[in-house]
């Protein structure tokens, strides 16, 4: 369970994070998506007590990240930006990680070949492609079989087979139980990995829920044509939490509060022929925009 | 690196012993052993490299994630280079040894006793293991290698030395009188004035070392990585 609670952090006048909030719970996938400078990865840090809240708290099984007895069991972290030398091997690079953390050797070779890194193992970072950073920083994040991931961007520089692969691990990985907690700033890099998401800008919470949710969000209503729009409208006012309002081109109705079959039902009922009748669905890529580029526009 | 150091001491060792025949007193049998105090200041800048790379490279990210205890890390870590550091000195107080020792007899030279050569050895082993945890300490406390290093040389051979011909006694405390005190060089290569004894150096060293030290995991403790 990782939390975060009224999390504010501010660096000199910059708010990088703004009174946010979320949790992520057990056997489950949070997406943490934002654009680029939302406060993601100010928040992530936090939480692994690398940066120091200006208010607020942000916890891991409800303590602080510093104050973990053996966090390496706990929280596995995948962080952005350079974190190897480059002249060290990345087998080495996780043997110094294993050693500090009282990790058996094995273990290296282990997650070298579930990361598919075994082959490049001895040889130095500095000749790592991106991906092959990305899939090294994981093989340190899962060195102590944590009970949490916590990673930021982890799908950058991955190419699709990558993606792929992240994504059927994350799935495994939570179908295990644990606690996963993934930022992105794309969202089709996570749609099909994430339960639930959490949208920021300018580090606050514009949107929180299942990408289901956020995409028929109450927001959508349904659409329907009628040569008879008028007593159509009257007989679904007339229904419990149904709104019914007139679009601007005639013979539609902008139907809020049900469902596409409760709007045919009641017309079949009522004996009024209906030419059209949908939901414009919104893909989740124009939502996550329409989120995060109406908050843009505050201040 | 080690390798360099290697090289750049037997140059030194095998060019005063080829070009001067002037060993006539213990003094400067004395001096010329104790070239091998030079890799405590190859050990102090590695520190410095080794304690600041940390940020440079973003491993500190590992470190403190893995060891969430900011004084346990940089303690540890002061321990490590410190270990290399006694490795490197032991290896090189044998090699001056083995050049210098001989050839010191062979020029019928004043010598010291076995016991004066092995303190001295032993003390110059551990002055560089001690030079090298001294760098650590400072490279942690001030993240940026580049300036952590210019820092260490500008203070080494500019205000050390300015503060020695300015202040009278200073010369002793100065971490030139330190190291020459601790790795048993000769009152000659600080100018003449006296040396504070072995163990009293040895400590002064350390306490500014734990200084350092403590300062880099309290203010590693409250900043943002």
């Amino acid at each position: 369970m990782l939390e975060v609670r009224d999390l504010t952090k501010r660096f000199g006048t910059t708010v990088a994070v703004d009174g946010l909030s979320f949790k992520a719970t057990p056997g489950r996938v949070l997406g943490f998506l934002g654009p680029n400078g939302a406060g993601k990865t100010t928040t992530l840090r936090t939480l692994l007590g690398l940066t120091l809240p200006t208010s607020g708290s942000a916890t891991v099984e409800g303590r602080s990240y510093r104050e973990l007895q053996d966090p390496v069991t706990v929280v596995g972290a995948v962080l952005e930006g350079p974190q190897f030398h480059p002249g060290r091997s990345g087998r080495n690079h996780l043997r110094v990680m294993a050693a500090a953390a009282g990790l058996p050797a094995g273990r290296v070779d282990e997650m070298l070949r579930l990361v598919e890194l075994d082959g490049a193992g001895a040889r130095r970072v500095k000749g790592y492609s991106l991906g092959m950073r990305q899939r090294l920083s994981l093989a340190g994040a899962l060195l102590g079989d944590p009970r949490a991931l916590v990673l930021d961007e982890p799908a950058n520089g991955l190419d699709p087979q990558g993606i792929r692969w992240l994504r059927d691990f994350l799935r495994r990985e939570a179908g295990e139980g644990r606690t996963v907690l993934i930022s992105s700033h794309v969202l089709a890099e996570v749609a099909q990995t994430v339960d639930e998401v959490v949208v920021v800008t300018h580090g606050r919470l514009v949107a929180q829920g299942s990408l289901n949710d956020l995409t028929h969000g109450a927001e959508s209503p349904v659409w329907v044509r009628s040569p008879d729009a008028e007593r159509l409208r009257a007989a679904l006012a007339a229904k419990d939490g149904v709104e019914a309002e007139p679009g601007e081109v005639p013979g539609w109705l902008a139907v809020r509060g049900a469902s596409l079959e409760t709007v045919g039902t009641t017309a079949a009922e009522q004996g009024i022929p209906v030419f059209e009748l949908y939901r414009p669905r919104q893909s989740p890529e124009s939502v996550f925009f329409e989120l995060t580029s109406g908050a843009e526009a505050a201040p | 690196m080690a390798g360099s150091l290697f090289g750049l001491l037997l140059l030194i060792v095998v060019l005063s012993l080829a070009l001067s025949d002037n060993f006539r007193t213990e003094d400067e049998a004395r001096s010329l052993l104790s070239s091998a105090s030079l890799s405590g200041l190859l050990m102090l800048i590695l520190g410095v490299v080794a304690g600041a790379g940390e940020y440079r490279h973003g491993t500190i990210a590992s470190t403190l994630l893995v060891t969430p205890d900011r004084l346990r890390a940089v303690a540890a870590q002061t321990l490590a280079v410190a270990a290399a550091g006694l490795a490197v000195g032991l290896a090189t107080a044998a090699l001056v040894a083995a050049i210098g020792v001989p050839w010191l007899s062979a020029k019928d030279a004043p010598m010291l006793s076995t016991g004066e050569l092995l303190g001295m050895f032993i003390g110059c082993a551990l002055y560089t293991a001690l030079a090298a945890a001294l760098g650590v300490a400072l490279g942690a406390l001030m993240r940026n290698q580049v300036a952590a290093v210019v820092l260490v040389l500008v203070f080494l051979f500019v205000i050390d030395p300015v503060i020695t011909a300015v202040a009278e006694g200073y010369a002793k405390f100065s971490l030139t009188g330190l190291g020459t005190s601790m790795s048993g060089g000769s009152a000659e290569d600080v100018q003449g004035s006296d040396l504070l004894p072995f163990g009293v150096a040895a400590l002064i060293w350390a306490a500014y070392t734990v200084a350092l030290a403590v300062a880099a995991s309290v203010l590693t403790t409250r900043r943002d990585i």
